[in-house]
C-alpha cells in the first residue's frame, strides 16, 4: 500500500500543520458573529398581540 | 492488480516536488477572507453560519476552560470537509488518504487532551481508568484494559478516517473500470453498475463530511474529560 510508505511520512507532517497551523487560523478568526445569542441567555420575547388599526 | 489500484493513492511528486502541498492549499485558496468594511456575500455568510453553529454544537457540553479550543476544532473541521469534499472529485488527490496525514493530526491533537487533564487534574484523569462500581477482583485486568483503550484512540482516530476514505475512493475507481470496461459489450450490467455508481458517490460525498465531523466530535469529547 502506498499510503504506508514512510518516504513523505514527515514531509507530508510539516506541510500539513505548517498549512493547519498558519494559514487557516486568520482566515477562520476574520469571520465575526456580532448577534449571536448565547444558549444560556436565550429566551423568548414576550408575544405582544397585534391588531390593524381600522379606521 | 492490486498494485494497479492502489496506485491512486501514491502521495503524487512532480520532478521530486511533492505535490500534496498544494492538495493541501486548496482549503485555504477556497474560502475568501470577509473583509471588515464590506458586506458579506453568498459564500462569506455561509462558512459564518457553518462556522458559528458548529462551535456552537460543539462547545456547548464543555466548560469554559476547553473554550480556548474553538479555533483549533473550527480550523480543523474546515480543513478536513473540504479536503475529503474535494477529494470526490474526478482525478483528484485525497491528502485524508494518507494515514501519514491522519495520524500526524490525531496523535499530536490526542496527546494535547490526555497532557491538559494529567497537568490540570492528575488524579481526576487518573481516575477515569477505572469505572465506578467495578468488583475489586476485576480491578487490575479493567485498569490494563482502560490504559490499552485509552492509548488506541489516536491510532483508532487516524486509521478510522483514512480506511473510510481509502475504501470509498477504492470502490468508486472499482465500479467506474467495471462499468467502463462493460459499456460496449454488456450495455445493461454497465447501466447497473453506473446506477450503483451513483448510489456509491452519494454515499461518498455522505461519508466524507461525516467522517470529517466524527473525527472533531471524538477530539471533542476526549477534550471533554480531561478539561
Amino acid at each position: 500500500m502506498p499510503q504506508l510508505n514512510p518516504a513523505p511520512w514527515f514531509l507530508i507532517l510539516v506541510f500539513s500543520w505548517l498549512i493547519f497551523l498558519a494559514l487557516m487560523p486568520p482566515k477562520i478568526l476574520t469571520h465575526q458573529f456580532p448577534h449571536e445569542p448565547s444558549t444560556l441567555t436565550a429566551h423568548k420575547p414576550k408575544a405582544n398581540s397585534w391588531t390593524w388599526a381600522w379606521q | 492488480m492490486t498494485m494497479n489500484l492502489f496506485n491512486q493513492f501514491l502521495s503524487p511528486t512532480f520532478l521530486g516536488l511533492p505535490l500534496i502541498a498544494i492538495a493541501l492549499m486548496a482549503p485555504c485558496l477556497l474560502y475568501p477572507s470577509p473583509a471588515p468594511g464590506w458586506q458579506s456575500n453568498r459564500w462569506t455568510t455561509l462558512q459564518n453560519w457553518f462556522i458559528g453553529s458548529f462551535i456552537k454544537q460543539t462547545l456547548s457540553p464543555i466548560n469554559t476552560k476547553g473554550h480556548s479550543w474553538a479555533l483549533l476544532l473550527a480550523t480543523l473541521m474546515v480543513f478536513l470537509i473540504t479536503l475529503n469534499t474535494l477529494g470526490l472529485l474526478p482525478y483528484t488527490f485525497t491528502p485524508t488518504t494518507q494515514l501519514s496525514l491522519n495520524m500526524a493530526f490525531a496523535v499530536p491533537l490526542w496527546l494535547a487532551t490526555v497532557i491538559m487533564g494529567f497537568r490540570n487534574s492528575p488524579t481526576h484523569a487518573l481516575g477515569h481508568l477505572l469505572p465506578e462500581g467495578t468488583p475489586t477482583p476485576l480491578v487490575p485486568i479493567l485498569i490494563i484494559i482502560e490504559s490499552i483503550s485509552l492509548l488506541i484512540r489516536p491510532l483508532a482516530l487516524g486509521v478510522r478516517l483514512t480506511a473510510n476514505l481509502t475504501a470509498g475512493h477504492l470502490l468508486i475507481q472499482l465500479v467506474s473500470s467495471a462499468a467502463f470496461s462493460l459499456l460496449l459489450s454488456q450495455t445493461t450490467a454497465a447501466s447497473l453498475a453506473v446506477g450503483l455508481l451513483l448510489l456509491l458517490t452519494i454515499l461518498e460525498v455522505a461519508v466524507a463530511m461525516i467522517q470529517a465531523y466524527v473525527f472533531v466530535l471524538l477530539l471533542s469529547l476526549y477534550l471533554q474529560e480531561n478539561v
